[in-house]
């Protein structure tokens, strides 16, 4: 059943964004629904095996990794979808400042210089490699245009969801595609005004549910790292060591879990927990998974005036240094809250894809760099 | 008002409620707010000592007169209730207010949803902390509420002058430091009397009372307080600007009798005489300031204003 749905939310996905990208992508459009489907099905597959069941809209998959990555990528994908989304070290070279961190291990290695060949190919020099992994995580202003050819593989990695993009990975076709016809698209800001700078995410709060009724009670006494105080809360707090986050139990079998620092943590922890229940007798399973709030941060390094720009953007920005040192400013699109400082640093909230905390990013680098104080 | 005196303001409460030897002096901080809002770099102490005289009074007198109100609706004690309604008559302080107590909601939120220990220990604590303050002024504006005024001023969104005219003063006076001059600035901006709330208290010295204030009283109370020594700077800058007289202003010679007595006197002078120097504010620009703003101006100036009867216009609402 689902698998028949989504190709069509992924074309209707596609449409939307179109009108974004420049120049337009020549090959849009239906045919290339039976090719998404097939490298749909052929990730499923392999889904399936790890889950219970199959995520609908591939919300959590390793986190958007640009279609020029994976056009170069003769590797097999597969595997770079089957592990978890760890720590990536810090590649060599032009990259050393940037943190690859949402890129799964084996993919970073590999493509180092895949990468690097491709930055040649890039307009601006300075920020052309840190352009390109700051441009990673801007799905939706993915260039469909990349891969023209049997790139059916980057096509069907445009139309995905932001989130959840690129993860069906045509393993079979990456070959035959050249580095040269990657014309990149470029985003709203001008590559002159990118950041270089990529937000790192510090708490994920997510929600899941057992499905069933829970005796809180007889969870906390025989669970380990549990508390349960019903005067107080009704609910147990439990907690993990790895992924270090907690996890509020519910009786009604809801569940949320804060603390991971990634979509991909956060639902391995919700599993262990559903885990940790389910052997405790109860006959919980793990539905509706959902992430509810991201909070991401980073610093720009550079003293910011927050007088000027709470002047100027009055209608997004409160400042009360009496009350909170930050400035509050509230953006419209995406609605993300940021709270910047300023030492500049800024964190970012409110997200519930990744994808928003990259582009609020950057959105608000330009407006920061024009109050940087000398 | 007695010219002579050390301070304007200065009642038989005020000193009695502050014994000789106070050890509890805000002076310093206020020092350091003048200069936030808009003061030379280093305020004058004297002026600090004065402003902190004159806030301190007021906030008695508030107080005061807020336990008289809160008695009337026979509560134990003062809460934010009784100082909306002391203050339901100005109608742009009044909206001021409120927004800062909508802001501490909002803020409090926000910063709930990052931390995660903040998170659990909000969820534990069972209540919904969330627009608490919200809550209590809508509540309190539904039931007092006649016209309507009162209740249109939370969907309201007209431009607060006096606040946008003070982001403007920042923003000019932020636009020609360095980044460390700047840093102090942002250090000082960040002081208030509610991040000193023991010290407040203490300095409030409310022992003497029969009905005190609550959490939420003494975070407006933090708050007034704070908007009268904003208030003070901000009129004494434009008494500032005003003696200096500038070449071919019209009114350069018709400023009023008592403040050519003030330029004239001795005390004065002197004090007045190094202000082209120094930038910092004056005392005598902070009372020349009061004077104008308690001065009864106007045909209808006898019937204004209840709480005006014992003669103190208070600054913050």
């Amino acid at each position: 059943m689902r698998i028949m749905a989504l190709p069509s939310q992924l074309c209707r996905e596609d449409e939307v964004r179109l009108p974004h990208l420049l120049p337009p992508h020549p090959r849009v459009g239906p045919p290339r629904m039976e090719e998404e489907e097939t490298y749909l099905q052929l990730y499923l597959n392999q889904c399936a095996a790890q889950d219970d069941f199959i995520p609908p809209g591939l919300p959590l998959l390793s986190p958007v990794v640009p279609e020029d990555v994976y056009i170069s990528d003769s590797c097999n994908p597969e595997t770079a979808f089957n592990s978890h989304l760890e720590e990536v070290k810090e590649t060599s070279g032009d990259f050393s400042s940037v943190d690859l961190s949402f890129l799964p291990d084996e993919l970073t290695q590999e493509n180092k210089d895949q990468t690097v060949i491709r930055s040649k190919h890039e307009i601006e020099e300075n920020c052309k490699t840190q352009s390109l992994q700051r441009r990673l995580p801007l799905s939706s202003q993915q260039d469909v245009g990349l891969g023209l050819h049997s790139s059916s593989s980057s096509e069907s990695h445009a139309p995905l969801p932001p989130g959840g993009a690129n993860s069906v990975h045509p393993s079979e076709k990456s070959n035959s595609l050249s580095l040269a016809s990657i014309t990149p698209m470029t985003p709203m800001t001008p590559l002159s005004e990118c950041s270089g700078i990529v937000p790192q995410l510090q708490n994920i709060v997510s929600t899941a549910n057992l499905a069933c009724k829970l005796d809180l009670k007889k969870i906390a006494l025989h669970a380990k790292n549990a508390e349960y105080n019903p005067k107080r809360f009704a609910a147990v707090i439990m907690r993990i060591r790895e992924p270090r986050t907690t996890a509020l139990i519910f009786s009604s079998g809801k569940m949320v879990c804060t603390g991971a620092k990634s979509e991909e943590q956060s639902r391995l922890a919700a599993r262990k927990y559903a885990r940790v229940v389910q052997k405790l007798g109860f006959p919980a399973r793990f539905l509706d998974f959902k992430i509810q709030n991201m909070v991401g941060s980073c610093d720009v390094r550079f003293p910011i005036r927050l007088e000027g720009l709470v002047l100027t953007h009055q209608q997004f920005s409160s400042y009360e240094p009496e009350l909170f040192p930050g400035l509050i400013y509230r953006m419209v699109k995406p609605r993300i809250v940021l709270l910047i400082f300023v030492s500049g640093k800024v964190v970012l909230t409110g997200a519930k894809e990744r994808s928003e905390i990259y582009e609020a990013f950057e959105n608000i680098y330009p407006i920061l760099k024009g109050f940087k104080k000398a | 008002m007695n010219t002579t005196a050390a301070s304007p303001m200065s009642t038989a409460t005020s000193s009695s409620g502050r014994s000789a030897g106070k050890s509890v002096s805000f002076a310093a901080e206020l020092q350091s707010m003048m200069f936030s809002l808009g003061d030379a770099r280093r305020p004058l102490h004297e002026t600090a000592v004065l402003v902190e005289d004159v806030v301190h009074t007021q906030l008695i007198n508030l107080l005061q007169q807020a336990a008289e109100v809160s008695q009337l609706r026979g509560a134990r004690v003062i809460s934010a209730e009784d100082l909306l309604f002391l203050m339901r008559k100005d109608k742009k302080k009044l909206r001021r207010l409120l927004k800062y107590m909508f802001f501490r909601d909002y803020k409090s939120k926000i910063v709930k949803g990052i931390d995660d220990d903040d998170l659990l220990e909000d969820k534990s604590g069972g209540s919904n902390n969330s627009n608490k303050r919200q809550k209590i002024a809508q509540d309190f504006f539904n039931s007092i509420d006649q016209t309507g005024e009162l209740l249109a001023m939370f969907e309201d969104d007209e431009i607060d002058d006096v606040k946008q005219e003070r982001m403007e003063r920042a923003e000019r006076q932020t636009r020609i430091m360095d980044s460390a001059q700047y840093a102090e600035f942002c250090e000082s901006r960040q002081l208030s009397f509610s991040k000193k709330a023991s010290k407040f208290r203490d300095w409030l010295d409310c022992s003497s009372m029969e009905i005190k204030p609550n959490v939420i009283a003494m975070e407006i109370l933090a708050y007034l307080a704070y908007e009268t020594v904003a208030q003070l700077v901000d009129l004494a800058l434009l008494v500032r600007q005003d003696m200096v007289t500038k070449a071919g202003d019209p009114f350069s010679h018709a400023i009023s009798a008592t403040f050519i007595q003030y330029h004239n006197s001795a005390e004065s002078t002197a004090a007045c005489g190094v202000e082209a120097h120094s930038n910092a504010i004056q005392p005598c620009h902070i009372r020349e300031a009061i004077r104008r703003y308690g001065h009864k101006i106007g045909p209808l100036s006898p019937f204004t204003s209840a709480y005006r009867r014992n003669g103190m216009a208070f600054l913050a609402c």
